[in-house]
């Protein structure tokens, strides 16, 4: 479904990613952990089309992604929940709810998606018409997972959702994710930072750090946990281990 | 009493026209972070518009010898076609750039449309007469209210109406807003960047077109850089109000006109001539109280 070819994404001087290659298959939980700067985010907002690749190929569907406007890569089927949530703080939960099917002009299934959605998320319906900057940031997390599931998407990336949430919330994050996946067969690409709880969640694993794929794996063969913890920590790379990085 | 009424309603109408300048430059900023300094001169072009092209003295009159409504229709048309080229021609190119890049972006578009302008109406200014009947006064209970100033107050309610229905009420409008306060997230969503941009140059198009024309009914004096002095205090006006924040636009410039309008009224005689200054000492000294204006946005502050 997702093929990302010899990837390299640089800002100004500094190489973020150094050919990189992913692949996720239809209806795959892929994981990519890897620690703070190791170029995460930067892989998802390059395939989401936030970013412009310096070369390689990004294909969903066999469709080249490279160059294409990122509201024309959401039409596709693709959608990212970004690092940090990004809610819009001054409209509504209604009217965040709403932004990607207004845009897309598609209000066919929209209320019927909204209230299916609201099940998962009874919360977001009792503040359906605050402010999204007022929730909690464990509500803005569900509101912008909701927000991205609105336009139906096939491929659904998300950048870290258990960043600055309390582990009770995290739970009920993923388990969610897990029940959305099960319920409409969505493929899931997931950044995290800690590789135990992916290792429940996803079924495939890439470790990425300074920029380059360091390993790459079946979850069920890497249980143990010890190939991951080398990998992210740089063990295996031929200079000394950068020790003071993998604290960081 | 009287007098105090008298420019009360003075305040109110100047602020009206700063207000809908104001509104036009931070509709842009919102969307853009763009500080669109060409805006003035868009304001100039509209008043041009109304006169055939010649570089003689005396103005012939040719878009505004049309009915009203004409008028302000065939003027909006041009204004906007020319808000949308400069995006098409210099803006699109330079969606990336920072807002400083995209400031002096803007001067030379100023620059390029006043020369313009120049070429073909020549430099000397010239006065033309439009809708002249709005000067009649109308005598409420001692005040004497000039239907200009009614008209111009009547016009910013209705469009700063309609801008609020638009911008709470219709998908569009939504989509507008949450470009202005995250455009990357919107785009992630499917939001058309070129859309919501097309259209914030547009409404911004219509509110200097009728700027234009009030400005013009009072003034009835065309020059090159007329628009200028608007543009200048529309500016102060966002900065006042807090950039990024529309409400805050509109009351920037209410109170920009509230204090310059006032301060002409009850400053002693001898500092009358430095009233400007004391107006841009009031918005220092505000600003150091409040350095993000007086209705700050959060989207500003995480960008800076």
């Amino acid at each position: 479904m997702l093929e990302v070819e010899d990837l390299a994404v640089s800002y100004g001087g500094t190489t973020a990613l150094a050919g990189v290659a992913i692949s996720v298959k239809e209806r795959e939980a892929v994981c990519v952990v890897g620690p703070n700067g190791a170029g995460k985010s930067t892989l998802l907002a390059a395939i989401a089309g936030g970013v412009p690749p310096k070369r390689g190929r990004i294909r969903f569907d066999g469709k080249d992604l490279v160059g294409m406007r990122a509201e024309n890569i959401a039409r596709l089927g693709i959608s990212l929940v970004p690092e940090g949530r990004h809610v819009f703080g001054t409209l509504t939960v209604e009217e965040n709810l709403f932004i990607g099917t207004y845009a897309m002009s598609d209000q066919r299934h929209a209320q019927r998606d909204a209230e299916q959605l609201l099940g998962y998320f009874p919360r977001l319906k009792e503040r359906w018409r605050q402010p999204a900057g007022r929730l909690s940031g464990g509500e803005q997390q569900m509101l912008v997972i909701a927000r991205a599931l609105m336009t139906r998407p096939r491929l659904v990336m998300v950048d870290e959702p258990s960043l600055g949430l309390a582990p009770k919330i995290v739970d009920t994050v993923y388990s969610t994710l897990l029940a959305l996946r099960a319920e409409r067969g969505l493929t899931l690409l997931v950044n995290e930072q800690s590789s135990d709880r992916m290792l429940k969640f996803s079924e495939r694993i890439y470790v990425l750090r300074n920029g380059r794929i360091l390993l790459h794996g079946n979850t069920a063969d890497l249980q143990d946990g010890e190939a991951i913890t080398r990998a992210y920590f740089g063990f295996d790379e031929h200079h000394t281990p950068a020790t003071s990085e993998a604290a960081a | 009493m009287i007098n105090f009424a008298q420019t009360f309603i003075d305040a109110l109408s100047l602020g009206s026209l700063y207000a809908l300048a104001a509104l036009g430059i931070g509709l842009l900023f919102g969307i853009l972070r763009l500080i669109n300094f060409a805006y003035g001169d868009l304001i100039t072009l509209g008043a041009y518009a109304l006169i055939i092209p010649s570089t003689e003295a005396v103005a012939t009159l040719f878009i505004g010898g049309w009915p009203w409504f004409m008028v302000i229709i065939a003027v909006a048309v041009i204004v906007v076609a020319a808000a949308l080229l400069s995006d098409l021609l210099v803006f699109r190119h330079i969606r990336r750039a920072d807002p400083a890049t995209l400031m002096i972006a803007s001067f030379a578009v100023s620059f390029v449309i006043q020369n313009v302008i120049l070429m073909f109406y020549g430099s000397r200014p010239k006065s033309v007469d439009l809708w002249s009947n709005l000067n009649y006064q109308i005598a409420v209970s001692g005040l004497r209210i000039p239907l200009l100033q009614i008209v111009t107050i009547l016009a910013t309610l209705v469009l700063m109406g309609g801008l609020t229905l638009l911008l709470k009420r219709t998908a569009l409008g939504i989509q507008m807003r949450a470009a202005a306060e995250d455009f990357r997230m919107a785009r992630y969503l499917g939001v058309r960047g070129n859309l919501v941009i097309g259209l914030a140059f547009a409404i911004s198009g219509v509110l200097a077109a009728v700027a234009s024309l009030l400005l013009l009914s009072q003034t009835g004096t065309l020059s090159q850089t007329m628009g200028v002095p608007l543009m200048l205090f529309a500016f102060i006006a966002t900065v006042v109000g807090g950039m990024g924040s529309l409400i805050g636009a509109a009351t920037g410039g209410f109170a920009v006109a509230f204090a310059s309008v006032f301060l002409q009224a009850y400053l002693p005689d001898d500092l009358r001539p430095f009233r400007d200054s004391f107006v841009f000492g009031i918005v220092i000294l505000m600003l150091l109280f409040r350095p993000a204006g007086l209705v700050p946005t959060k989207a500003l502050v995480e960008r800076v």
